[in-house]
This record gives C-alpha cells, sequence and structure tokens, in this order.
C-alpha cells in the first residue's frame, strides 16, 4: 500500500492540476446549478485520476487503500474548495451504508460507481419535523402492502435532496413498541411516485437542505437494509462510518490567519488593532484552542497509522471550533467596522466573515447541536447519568405528545 | 520526537502517579497551608528518590539523558496531586540555562548536583507583573548582585537562583548562591511555594550571559519552564475533573443524581474539554522542544492550560455546593495551586503577548 505521506503528495500535484477549472477561484459567481454541473464533471476526474473511493474495496470500484489515506486527501482537497460539497454526504454515509446491507450486490456496485463518479447523488432522510436530535421520536410510518411496503410521512432539513436521485431512510415500522424498536431502515428511489421535496431557504439565504414529504410510497421489500425493527441499530451505524473524517480547527469559518492580516490592517481609536489588547487576546486564546484540536486530529492520526484506537477527544471538534467561529466572526466584523455590512449572500465561508457569520448558527445546529455533543461527552465518555427521559420504556405510540 | 508517548514514557507516567496517590497526604498538604515557608518534604524526598530531579539532565553530568516529555509527565502527576514543593520546575528552569548558554564551570559544578537532588533552585527573574522586566531594579556589578527581587517563588529555602539582573551592558542572567542573600518568606495563599523576598547586597554571583543572549536565554528557560507547568495545570486540571465528574454520580437533589442535570453534566464536559485542549497542546509542545515552532507552542500550551487549570477549579467547587467550599474537603489546594501557577513563569498576559508576537512576526 502506497505511504500516506506520498499519497498526500500525489493528491496535490492532482489537486494543482485541477485547481484552475475547480477551485475555489473558478467558480466564483456560479449558481448552484452551475456550481453541481462542475462539481459532477470534478467528480468523473476525481475517479479517473484513482481517488474515488479511496477506502473501499476494489471489488465494488475502490481503491483498496486505508481511512487514513481518504483523510488525507480530504485534508489536502479541503485546501482548494473543490465543488465536493454535494457528495459529501451521499458518498459519506448512505453509499456505505448500502454497500454493507444491501443483498442485490450488482445493483449496489452500478450505484456505487455512479455515485462516485459524480452521476447519481444519495441523501440521508433521518430528522423530522417532530425529531430532530430525538432521531428515534421519527413518525414517517411504513405499513405492510403486499409483498411491499407503503410509507406515508414527512422528513426535514435533508441535504441537497433537490439533487437527489436516492436516498436512505428510517421510518417507523411498529409503533406499538418502545420507540428505538419500531424502526425499519430502507433505500429509496428519490424520483418514485409520491415523493415531494422543497427546498427551505436558510438564514444565510441558500437553499441546500429540504422538506421532503411522502404520499403512499411504494417500497419493496428488497428495498428494506437490516431487519425489520432492526432501523435503529442500522440508523446508529450510519452514524458511526465516519467518527474520523478531515476536520477543520477554524470551525469550517476563515484561517486565524486572516483573523490576525485584518487586525495588522486595521485601527481602533487611531491605533493598530493589532496592537489593541482586546484583539490580541482573541487571536491568542483562539490560537491556543486551535493549536490543540490540531494536535488532537494528528494523534489520532498517528494512533491510527499504528493500528491503535485513537480516543474520544476527537468528539471536541465541532463543538468548540464552530463556537468560536461564530465569535470570532462577530468580532472581525467589528473590525470592519461599516465594511462589514455589504454582503454577498454567495460568499465562501472560510474566506468571508459575514457569510462566516450569519452561517455559523447552522453549524452549531447541524451534525448534532452544541447540546446534544455536550451529553454524549457526559454520558458516553464521562460515564454521567442520562437526562430525565420519560419517554423511556413507553411503547412509541403511548408517549404523552 | 514523536507527539504519541511510548512504552518508556507511558511507564514514567504510571508509575508517578502511582509513588504519588501512596504518598502523598491531604491532610499534610492542608496543615503546610497554614505554614510560612515549609514545604512538603516527604514529595521532595519522592521526587529525589524517584529520580525526577534527574530526568532532564544529560547523563555525563549525572542526569537520565531524558527530557522535556519525560519531566512533563512527571509534572502531570504532580499537579494532581498538588504537590508540595516549587523545585523541580525551578531546577530544570536552572539547568536548561546552564545547558543553553552556561560555562563548563557553571555546568559540572551545578548540573550533577542538582541531578542528585543534593541542591534545590529557585528562578529570580520577575518584578511586579514583569517575568522580565525591561530594567531590572537588582544589579550585577563587578560579580556582584545587590537589590531585592520581591516574591520568589522556592525563595525560602532554594540553594541557588538564576537571577535576572541590570548590568552595565544591558541585562544579564547570573547564577547566586542563596547563603549570600537575605531571605524574607511571606505568608502567602499557596504556602508550599515558598515564596520569599531576595534581597541581594553585593552577593557574590556568576555570569551566565548578557545583553541580547540573556534576554534570548532568559525566554527559552521560561519558555520550558512554562511547559513543564502546563504538564502540572493539566494535571490539576484533569484531577478536578474527575473529582467533579465522581461528586455528580453520587449526589442527589430532587429525586436524582445531580450528573443527570444538564446544567452540571454540560459543565463537566467544558471541564473535559478544556483538558484535552491544554493536554494536546502540551504533548506538542514537550515534543517541539528544540524546534523552531517551540516558543509558539509553549504559548500554546501555557494559555490553555491556565485557563483549563483556572476554570476547573473555580467549576468544581461550584458543582459541589457548599461542602466544596469546606477546608476539610480541599478543593481550595486546587483552587490556590491554580492561581499561583497561573502567575509563575509568566502570566496569560505575558505568554498572550508573546504569542502573538511570534504571529505576527514581530520581536518578542
Amino acid at each position: 500500500m502506497i505511504e500516506i505521506e506520498d499519497f498526500r503528495q500525489k493528491a496535490r500535484a492532482f489537486l494543482e492540476t485541477m485547481a484552475p477549472k475547480y477551485g475555489r477561484a473558478a467558480r466564483e459567481g456560479n449558481t448552484m446549478e452551475q456550481d453541481l454541473a462542475l462539481g459532477r464533471e470534478y467528480m468523473a476526474a476525481r475517479y479517473d485520476a484513482g481517488f474515488g473511493g479511496i477506502n473501499w474495496s476494489p471489488d465494488v470500484g475502490g481503491q483498496g487503500l486505508s481511512n487514513m489515506h481518504k483523510i488525507a486527501y480530504d485534508a489536502e482537497e479541503m485546501q482548494y474548495g473543490m465543488p465536493v460539497q454535494f457528495f459529501g454526504i451521499s458518498l459519506g454515509m448512505p453509499v456505505p451504508i448500502l454497500m454493507a446491507y444491501c443483498q442485490d450486490k450488482a445493483f449496489v456496485k452500478e450505484r456505487v460507481l455512479k455515485a462516485l463518479r459524480g452521476e447519481e447523488i444519495w441523501c440521508q432522510l433521518f430528522s423530522e419535523p417532530s425529531g430532530g436530535s430525538d432521531l428515534a421520536a421519527l413518525r414517517t410510518r411504513v405499513e405492510p402492502d403486499g409483498n411491499g411496503w407503503r410509507m406515508n410521512g414527512q422528513k426535514i432539513w435533508t441535504s441537497w435532496a433537490q439533487y437527489c436521485d436516492y436516498g436512505v431512510i428510517v421510518t417507523r415500522s411498529d409503533p406499538t413498541v418502545e420507540k428505538h424498536k419500531g424502526l425499519t431502515y430502507f433505500w429509496l428511489d428519490m424520483k418514485a411516485p409520491g415523493v415531494d421535496v422543497r427546498p427551505i431557504k436558510l438564514a444565510g439565504g441558500d437553499s441546500h437542505v429540504n422538506e421532503v414529504f411522502f404520499d403512499d410510497v411504494r417500497l419493496e421489500d428488497e428495498q428494506r437494509l437490516g431487519p425489520v425493527g432492526g432501523g435503529f441499530g442500522v440508523a446508529l451505524h450510519t452514524l458511526m462510518i465516519e467518527r474520523y473524517i478531515a476536520t477543520d480547527s477554524a470551525g469550517f469559518g476563515p484561517h486565524l490567519d486572516e483573523f490576525v492580516k485584518l487586525a495588522q490592517g486595521t485601527e481602533i481609536n487611531g491605533k493598530p488593532a493589532i496592537e489593541d489588547g482586546r484583539v490580541r487576546s482573541a487571536i491568542a486564546r483562539n490560537h491556543a484552542m486551535r493549536a490543540g484540536l490540531d494536535s488532537i486530529t494528528k494523534r489520532a492520526f498517528l494512533m491510527m497509522q499504528a493500528g491503535m484506537q485513537p480516543g474520544p477527544e476527537g468528539s471536541l471538534q465541532k463543538l468548540v471550533a464552530v463556537r468560536s467561529r461564530q465569535k470570532l466572526s462577530e468580532m472581525a466584523m467589528d473590525l470592519k467596522g461599516n465594511e462589514s455590512f455589504a454582503f454577498d449572500p454567495h460568499a465562501y465561508v472560510k474566506t468571508d466573515w459575514g457569510a462566516s457569520w450569519l452561517n455559523a448558527p447552522t453549524g452549531r445546529i447541524a451534525g448534532g447541536s452544541d447540546e446534544v455533543l455536550l451529553n454524549t461527552i457526559a454520558e458516553k465518555i464521562l460515564g454521567l447519568p442520562q437526562d430525565h427521559r420519560p419517554d423511556k420504556g413507553v411503547p412509541f405510540n403511548q408517549i404523552p405528545a | 520526537m514523536s507527539i504519541l508517548y511510548d512504552e518508556g514514557q507511558q511507564a514514567i507516567a504510571t508509575e508517578s502517579r502511582r509513588v504519588l496517590d501512596a504518598r502523598m497526604d491531604k491532610a499534610r498538604l492542608l496543615k503546610l497551608l497554614e505554614e510560612t515557608g515549609s514545604h512538603d518534604q516527604p514529595f521532595w524526598d519522592t521526587a529525589v528518590e524517584q529520580g525526577w530531579t534527574a530526568l532532564a539532565i544529560p547523563e555525563e553530568f549525572g542526569g537520565l539523558g531524558l527530557g522535556l516529555v519525560e519531566l512533563g509527565l512527571v509534572a502531570q502527576a504532580a499537579g494532581a496531586a498538588t504537590s508540595g514543593a516549587p523545585f523541580l520546575t525551578a531546577g530544570y528552569g536552572l539547568s536548561s540555562a546552564l545547558l543553553q548558554g552556561g560555562s563548563d564551570d557553571l555546568k559540572s559544578a551545578w548540573l550533577p548536583r542538582l541531578a542528585a537532588g543534593e541542591v534545590t533552585a529557585a528562578i529570580a527573574f520577575a518584578e511586579g507583573n514583569a517575568i522580565l522586566p525591561a530594567s531590572p531594579s537588582v544589579t550585577y556589578v563587578d560579580g556582584k548582585l545587590t537589590g531585592t527581587k520581591p516574591a520568589v517563588v522556592g525563595g525560602a529555602k532554594a540553594d541557588v537562583a538564576l537571577v535576572w539582573a541590570k548590568g552595565p551592558n544591558g541585562p544579564v542572567l547570573a547564577v547566586a548562591e542563596l547563603a549570600g542573600a537575605a531571605r524574607n518568606p511571606l505568608s502567602s495563599y499557596d504556602n508550599t511555594r515558598l515564596h520569599a523576598d531576595l534581597a541581594f547586597s553585593g552577593t557574590p554571583a556568576t555570569l551566565v550571559a548578557e545583553g541580547a543572549a540573556a534576554q534570548a536565554l532568559a525566554l527559552d528557560a521560561l519558555a520550558r519552564m512554562a511547559v513543564v507547568t502546563a504538564h502540572e495545570q493539566v494535571g490539576g486540571a484533569e484531577a478536578l475533573l474527575t473529582i467533579a465528574r465522581d461528586y455528580a454520580v453520587t449526589r442527589k437533589a430532587f429525586g436524582q443524581l445531580i450528573g443527570a442535570f444538564q446544567s452540571i453534566k454540560h459543565r463537566i464536559s467544558e471541564m473535559y474539554g478544556l483538558v484535552e485542549i491544554a493536554r494536546a497542546n502540551c504533548i506538542h509542545a514537550a515534543a517541539s522542544e528544540g524546534q523552531s515552532n517551540f516558543l509558539i507552542a509553549a504559548a500554546d500550551a501555557r494559555i490553555s492550560a491556565t485557563e483549563a487549570y483556572d476554570t476547573n477549579a473555580r467549576d468544581c467547587m461550584q458543582i459541589h455546593g457548599g461542602i466544596g467550599v469546606t477546608w476539610e474537603l480541599g478543593l481550595h489546594l486546587h483552587m490556590r495551586r491554580a492561581r499561583s501557577l497561573a502567575a509563575e513563569q509568566g502570566n496569560l498576559l505575558f505568554w498572550e503577548d508573546v504569542l502573538v508576537n511570534q504571529l505576527t512576526g514581530e520581536a518578542a
């Protein structure tokens, strides 16, 4: 297997050749549709160059390398701002679950290849209006229908559903048992009759998430992934697939260097901002925090390379990084003063403080809210008791509304 | 140096923790809080017996030839135990300054005795809130020190001090035997730190470095000691995390364990986050010893560890409620130590400035 550092060099060389056509600068001013078209082209080029499905088995069209090779590639790719956002969830969770649970191997192989090349996109239909953090409270219902199932209900916050060809979904198949026990997991054709996707415009102005409605949607029993009533286990498996993904200690906002540059070029009351104690303290505290997160990531990476299981401290990354990005963005806007009012809804969150600030709340909620992450750390790492849960041990249909 | 501990390093961590767990005694430490100028002799005997004084000194001078990573691990165990003497860090400060910039005579005079634990050291740099005053009030002329260094950590007992003074050609670093200085021990909130004013009156001292070389050497010694102290702070902060967690799964209120309340469990999760970030910075800093990024890494470690220990002391006591503020429970041992360590080897104000100066390319 190719050494990680050699692979990283190879990846960087490839990305350099791709950047002029697909990188951040080339994407400037694109509509979402233009960006998606560009993204599909890039995914095909990436696959053809041997960087698709890096840690997947060659049997399904992957490269057969390790998880670390994938993380190394992703970390390099993140520097270039490639149009890959549409495919991250698709390849991150639904497609691996399909590979793990779907019995029709020919079907799987065809889907995997098309997903890797960006020709098809998969979404993950988990959250519902009545259950975001509380996944097992979902209400989308399936009922037996001949040799298959009939589905009714609604999902929400489904990323990129408006462009998706397929999805994976958790449904309630039995409301008479405890909430975790009556769930069943399926894959789904997003173009099937009865599926209605409606984009939701978010606070920052873009619409990458959706509501998805199901009206008597027919599911074949072959679309079931895992046993009837075993859907919660498959859902947990989905969320555990990528425990260590490429992280960003800047919280997916601007790098601290950008803040330092801003402070160096700005004055406060006629004095250089970089000499202001409040500004200096913010820089120093953020640097120390981000350096700690980077060191945690580096250590996890080295441990995986040495065949060890990384510690649980990796779970701090999003919690700590995104909320500090939010505050730093506010301070950056204060430094810019009146110049911070001008706003471009398509500005890039990693280079624009206004975009970083306005989209930060999404980051603090999506993929586990701060509060859920703090609960998870408390319960799973520190062994503290669960919250009071009145729905525990109660059949789903008897939980007080 | 790798940021993954090897087997030998892990053994040092486990063994130092085990020894201190067995030998430290809270009642003894509480009693010492009310005595001026006393330290915990059993802790220091243990440090010498275990070879901790020799860890980071090269074998040619009677040391074990290990480094900052190993010393950091011992400091972490000492921090968890709120150890009762400041000499490990100061001894390392003196020995590393001599190794980096001292004459052969100075090295052979002091390093073997420091390694063997025969002498204890103090670092007399600070005056007021300046850790490296631009124009120290203590002067160094013709091999003699004159003036007073206020509230020197370890000053009440140390045998030898590394002193930051004003010489004829700018700042100097000089080594002085403290038998030739007058000590005035202070009653402080953390008495085993042995704070004392050191009054020099023509006290003989040997020059280590002067001018820009003294400045660079002093900052390097401070950075190294800051990394040791940061490990000690992480040890203390982690101990408080464990104490808070254990209390939250024992104590009940309103019919349930208090750890089931989010106001408590989230606070403890935040304590965990502070410890892990500071620990990661400490490991990175210790492994960066001697590299060009060392000063930045040391500042990151020092800033995050200070924040972790102060915050965890504050929050651990809060989580305990009334019992947390009693003399007998002794959480105040950590609260006191968190503050005294925060002020030693340069406080947050100092290290934030060092870090930003490094990031912006300004001279420190």
